[in-house]
């Protein structure tokens, strides 16, 4: 469980987190969802206690971070793949961090078999690619066998394999009881692994909700029709109270009328149609949008300084 | 999932941990591999070229180039906090280990361990040999005991005085500079403050270690008037409270 409350981050006048509350229960991957700059990662060195907040608390397992007495039996986390000296090996960076939470050697090699590392134990981690530093850091993060986990952008760098790898991991130890919180600015990716969603912006809280909620409240449905007839479909359709655009890949994007209503229509004045699909925005678009108003309004914020 | 469980995270884990960290880091051995092996050819090169002083003693003879290592031990010193903060492993070790102050005091430690343990060797090694290599009679033997044990105080010293700088300012060059100037400095700039130069060459750690050392460089004019231990002494007193400082800043500073 980790628990944010009243959570504020300023850095000279510039807020990187803005009040944020929310909590990460158990059993479920929850993703933390902002473009680049929503304060992600603030939160997150936040709740890790690298950074001291400027108002407000976050508490993981009922605790602040520094007061865990043994942090890494509690929490398990991924920052960024560069965690890791370079003329190290993999089997060196885990038993020392193993070492400093007094865990058993055996734990060492338990999560390098898990991440598949196994192999490349004793290779120096500056030989090692994106793909290879972000599952030492995994292994890094399960080393304690954490009941919470935290994680920036896991899927950076992976390949598909290594996605899909990281996906059913994920969803396993949430379905163990675990907590398992990650960060991404790409929607797709949270869409298909995380079960519930906290999205920011500009330091704050825009949604809490579950994934399918987000899709449902906030995908809007609209008609993509085609028609050798353009003017007279759009006069008739603007008659009946629709919003038409012109979609990009030709005809029209109907907003306010569902598709049979514009079937009803188009066979009663004769007119003939050669396309007449429903469609809903997909996620992508809502979300960003959404980021899209979010940055809309610091930059006119930062015009008006 | 482990349930609860009373391990602590202590500085006995964080000590482990740095030992870890310091020996699969080739830039922290090589420079104290290198700070153990030039005491010795310094002694060597000496005895054999015969570059003595007739009023210098066989214990200063051998310890010619240990001012060097001392500041090779300050190097180490500094790079065992910078190094983190320059590859980023700073935030795992913080981590790992969330009460900073411990992150240091296992740093302090082992530093101070390590350099100390050695210098003690090294020197008393070059001791050997010179005294080995030199005819008997020529020159005056020194106090090697309890010189040594200081010499080798003075580069744990040393050593957590690049700690200290490393630990505030953070970035290897910039800190390796600041040591260095800390080092070097006062016998530098001691000759412009008149009267007061005795005072000021003898701040430096390498005044100490001079003085420690018994060679006929080590004049009250180029190191300072207090003796070699009260020189130790403050060395050491203005290094505690440096390190202190930095435990300070560290505990407020974002990493």
């Amino acid at each position: 469980m980790i628990e944010v409350r009243e959570l504020t981050k300023r850095y000279g006048d510039r807020t990187a987190v803005d009040r944020l509350t929310f909590s990460v229960p158990p059993g479920r991957v929850t993703g933390f969802l902002g473009p680049n700059g929503a304060g992600k990662s603030t939160t997150l060195r936040l709740v890790l206690g690298l950074d001291t907040p400027t108002s407000g608390t976050a508490t993981v397992a009922g605790r602040r971070y520094a007061e865990l007495p043994a942090p890494l039996r509690t929490v398990g986390s991924l920052l960024d793949a560069k965690g890791v000296h370079g003329g190290r090996t993999a089997q060196q960076h885990l038993a020392g961090l193993a070492a400093s939470n007094r865990l058993p050697q055996h734990r060492v090699e338990d999560v390098l078999g898990l991440t598949g590392l196994t192999d490349v134990a004793g290779r120096r981690v500056k030989g090692f690619s994106l793909g290879m530093s972000q599952r030492l850091g995994i292994a890094a993060a399960l080393l304690g066998d954490p009941a919470v986990l935290i994680l920036d952008e896991p899927v950076n760098g992976l390949d598909t394999e290594g996605i899909r790898w990281i996906r059913t991991l994920l969803k396993s130890l949430a379905a163990q009881g675990r907590t398992v919180f990650l960060s991404s600015h790409l929607m797709g990716e949270m869409e298909l692994t995380a079960d519930h969603l906290i999205v920011i912006g500009r330091g704050r809280v825009l949604a809490d909700t579950s994934v399918r909620d987000f899709v449902e409240t906030n995908s809007h449905t609209h008609t993509l029709v085609r028609s050798p007839e353009p003017e007279k479909l759009r006069a008739l359709l603007e008659a009946e109270g629709a919003t038409v655009r012109l979609d990009a890949r030709g005809g029209f994007r109907v907003h306010g009328v569902d598709a049979s209503s514009i079937g009803d229509l188009v066979s009663h004045h004769h007119l003939t149609v050669h396309e007449l699909s429903p469609a809903h925005s997909s996620l992508e678009e809502v979300y960003t949008a959404l980021a899209h108003e979010a940055a809309e309004y610091r930059t006119r914020r930062e015009v008006r300084r | 999932m482990t349930g609860p469980t009373d391990a602590r995270a202590g500085l006995r884990q964080a000590l482990i941990h740095e030992w870890i960290k310091f020996r699969s880091v080739r830039s922290l051995v090589r420079p104290t591999l290198a700070t153990a092996v030039v005491p010795v050819l310094g002694a060597v090169f000496v005895a054999r070229t015969g570059s003595l002083r007739p009023d210098d003693t066989v214990l200063g003879a051998a310890l010619t180039l240990s001012v060097t290592a001392q500041m090779l031990a300050a190097v180490v010193g500094a790079l065992v906090i910078t190094g983190e903060y320059g590859s980023g492993t700073i935030r795992t070790t913080f981590v790992a280990t969330p009460r900073r102050g411990t992150v240091l005091a296992a740093k302090a430690v082992l530093l101070a361990g390590l350099t100390c343990t050695v210098a003690l060797i090294s020197c008393t090694l070059a001791y050997l040999v010179e005294d080995m290599m030199l005819d008997d009679d020529t020159y005056a033997q020194g106090d090697p005991f309890p010189a040594l044990l200081g010499v080798a105080l003075s580069f744990a010293v040393a050593a957590l005085l690049g700690l200290a700088v490393g630990t505030l300012v953070r970035h290897s060059a910039g800190a390796v500079t600041a040591v260095v100037g800390v080092l070097l400095l006062p016998s530098l700039l001691g000759p412009l403050f008149g009267d007061a130069q005795r005072w000021v060459a003898g701040l430096s750690p390498t005044a100490a270690l001079q003085k420690l050392t018994q060679t006929s460089d080590a004049t009250a004019e180029t190191v300072g008037s207090l003796g070699p231990w009260p020189s130790l002494l403050l060395v050491g007193a203005y290094t505690t409270a440096l390190l202190l400082l930095a435990a300070l800043k560290l505990r407020k500073r974002d990493a």
